[in-house]
């Protein structure tokens, strides 16, 4: 609270912002998921070869622009709520506790798929790489290898945060321009062609549903969030550097994926992409860079994958544990490992889940690439979709009910702009979806994918209601981080004593009232 | 005084290392300095707000220390920023002053790059009397008697910053200490209460974010 009568130098801000991050950190939290080097590898890539569309550079700058869209709202809501970590505490502010719950139940295998997806990608790419060096690895091995290194660090919760991060991204960036910048100078037929810029490629109904896969590439930027408590004007710097994390990655591979279609030619892309999979940039600028570079290229390509397997491990295992807290999941889950901070259980189910995801691709001998990366990473890109959809709805319905707290912009018109840019990607994806997986006409997983999530959330939601009935305690501090509830969890053990009084006064619902309407330096 | 409890029970008497996540631990000594001055009758929490009801100097050095600078800085009320605040330097402070009371000496480890600062229980008496201040409040606990304001805030500090288990550590024994837990926070005045909520809070916060 800035009360006028402060006097002399304000010691407390300043020696608290000389301990804080400022905005160039948040943006490498942010953009850590979002591992450019892996999306523009990875992702662009396989996007070419599995849906051969040629919009895909558009769809990059389409997605980043809506999820800026949506940034706007997004943001200016986490300064009014407490616990601003993830999707479900805003979805539970905005459109009560037990939608709240529901999106943590999305959330919870969304999440989780994507990064059990990025073991594809990282197998793949270090059998290459044993490839050219003369060895035959299996791409199984390899991600053992990965599986178990991401396992013992998550434990250890040893984020490749801070330098380390900073410096393997302003390399990975660094690298992406040259590549760019030597694909665009040597462009097919001899001519750089901009056809594929054109917006008329986005009006395809296959094109809005690409948006999807589009979108998993910045899954990531929401995060930035959780440092709201360590930035050095909480205010100003979250807002910021989420634009960033937004805008950095949606033109990096936006252009990327432009350069790659002119160095292959508009034609030829998708052909191309077929055969060289994820080798196709470094077969595209090999001719024309240092063998060095390339070495480099495929360094910097497996240390980011395994940046951002790690970063969504951190991510997973931080939700499990933030619902443990709560108590939405069993309290096992909100224990940490006290001198470190790992969520320990958390940890361990991601590392169970993947290893047993990982085991059962290599019985099948699936092809990886496709049937694990691109197939679990568009799934859970779907379940986040669904999560930022419900999420946009709920920042309108935040400030519909709390006006006058925000301007009319970010209030108003950014999160209703984003709703409904939102709602049209989300019905694209959800008619699309087979398509993209391209299975064939008769298979179930044309349709199945939604209805089970669907179906994950009508779970979510009985889980809510049965709470509010059976633990209002419990009910009344989903969504507001462990600090709303001050008496200890009930012990299970315990359960038939009579209670002492809760310290809760039981919240209106929907609470009509701001839970935190306190910034932090007030 | 509570935060010298609570630095107690918060490092190994054996090695001195902190049992939890630095910053948890640093954010229970701040609540602990907090606490003192609430104890001391000075300073009062409502909605998430401090205020200083009583500008008499208290005797201890570092709680007047701290209450000067809850006086100097007035624009700044918030609970959370003043414990985010405190807990830069509360091992520190809190470490000193258990020094001066012989109840700890300072070790310097040094690291490969830098020199660290513990302070802890060397000879048998200190040591004693560093193990004692947990088996005394898992006893007091489990036992179910009365327990004076501050061993029930410090019990309160034990649940938020996450030390429990290290002091009802043994469940079949220690299982009462865990129910009767529950009723002892209950039993705090408001404003220690939500000084324990807010210290819980930060506490997730800070975990959450995963930085050292």
């Amino acid at each position: 609270m800035a009360r006028p009568d402060a006097a002399g130098p304000d010691i407390v801000s300043r020696s608290l912002a000389s301990n804080r991050l400022g905005v160039p950190s948040v943006v490498f939290f942010g953009v850590a998921g979002a591992a450019p080097l892996t999306v523009i590898l990875g992702a662009v890539t396989t996007i070419y070869a599995v849906i051969g569309s040629t919009a895909v550079p558009l769809s990059y700058v389409v997605a980043a622009a809506i999820l800026s869209m949506f940034t706007v709202g997004f943001v200016a809501m986490s300064r009014h709520i407490v616990n601003s970590g993830a999707f479900y505490s805003y979805i539970s502010h905005g459109l009560g506790r037990i939608p709240g719950v529901s999106a943590a139940f999305v959330a919870l295998p969304a999440y989780s798929m994507m990064q059990i997806g990025l073991f594809g990608l990282f197998g793949v790419v270090a059998s290459n790489l044993f490839q050219t060096a003369g060895y035959h690895v299996s791409w199984f091995a390899c991600a053992l290898v990965g599986w178990a290194l991401v396992s013992v660090l998550g434990l250890l919760w040893v984020d490749l945060s801070g330098r380390v991060l900073a410096v393997l991204l302003v390399c990975e960036i660094t690298l992406v321009l040259i590549y760019d910048g030597v694909m665009i100078a040597h462009p097919a037929g001899g001519s750089v062609g901009y056809g594929m810029l054109n917006p008329a490629n986005m009006l395809s109904p296959q094109a809005a549903a690409m948006l999807v896969v589009a979108i998993t590439g910045f899954v990531g930027f929401e995060a930035t969030v959780v440092l709201s408590e360590e930035a050095r004007d909480p205010k100003r710097t979250i807002a910021r550097a989420t634009h960033w994390a937004v805008i950095i990655p949606g033109l990096l591979c936006g252009t990327s994926a432009w350069a790659m279609a002119v160095a292959a030619g508009q034609a030829n892309i998708v052909p191309e992409a077929k055969a060289q999979k994820t080798n196709l940039v470094f077969t595209l600028v090999a001719p024309h860079v240092p063998t060095i570079l390339l070495h480099i290229g495929y360094a910097l390509f497996l240390t980011s994958v395994f940046a951002a397997l790690l970063a969504f491990h951190a991510a997973v295992a931080r939700y499990q544990f933030a619902l443990g807290r709560e108590g939405i999941l069993p309290l096992a889950w909100g224990r940490t490992q006290p001198r470190t901070g790992a969520p320990l259980l958390g940890s361990l189910t991601q590392s169970v889940l993947a290893l047993a995801v990982l085991a059962a691709y290599s019985r099948t001998h699936a092809d990886p690439l496709v049937y694990l990366f691109a197939w679990l990473t568009v799934i859970g890109g779907l379940g986040v979709l669904i999560l930022m959809w419900s999420a946009s709805a709920a920042v309108v319905a935040f400030f519909a009910r709390n006006r006058g707290r925000e301007n009319a912009w970010r209030a108003w018109i950014a999160p209703g702009a984003a709703f409904l840019l939102l709602t049209g990607v989300l019905a694209a994806t959800v008619v699309g979806l087979g398509d993209m997986l391209q299975v064939a006409p008769h298979s179930p997983f044309r349709w199945l994918i939604p209805p089970a999530y669907a179906a994950v959330a009508v779970l979510g939601l009985c889980w809510g209601a049965i709470t509010r009935v059976r633990r209002p305690q419990v009910y009344a501090a989903i969504g507001r981080g462990a600090g709303g509830n001050v008496t200890p969890p009930p012990i299970p053990w315990q359960r038939r004593e009579p209670q002492p009084e809760p310290r809760l006064e039981p919240q209106p619902e929907p609470h009509s009232e701001p839970i935190s309407a306190r910034g932090f330096w007030g | 005084m509570l935060a010298d409890q609570f630095f107690l029970i918060a490092h190994e008497d054996r090695n001195g290392r902190s049992r939890l996540h630095s910053r948890a631990t640093s954010l229970g000594l701040a609540a602990g300095l907090m606490g003192e001055l609430i104890l001391l009758g000075r300073v009062r929490i409502f909605d998430g707000e401090l205020s200083v009801v009583s500008r008499d100097p208290p005797g201890d050095p570092l709680a007047h220390n701290v209450l000067d600078l809850l006086i100097a800085q007035p624009q700044h009320r918030d609970v959370r920023v003043w414990l985010a605040y405190l807990a830069q330097e509360a091992s520190e402070k809190v470490g000193e002053r258990l020094l001066r009371a012989g109840a700890v000496e300072t070790v310097v480890r040094r690291r490969l790059m830098s020199s660290q600062t513990l302070y802890m229980p060397m000879n048998a008496d200190q040591r004693n009397a560093a193990a004692w201040a947990r088996v005394r409040l898992a006893n007091l606990l489990v036992r179910q008697g009365e327990l004076d304001i501050e061993d029930r805030m410090l019990a309160g500090l034990m649940f938020a910053t996450g030390l429990t288990r290290y002091v009802l550590w043994d469940l079949p024994v220690h299982r009462p200490g865990l129910e009767y837990l529950h009723i002892v926070v209950n039993s705090l005045p408001a404003d220690l209460r939500e000084l324990i909520e807010h210290t819980q809070t930060s506490v997730g916060s800070v975990l959450s974010a995963g930085r050292r």
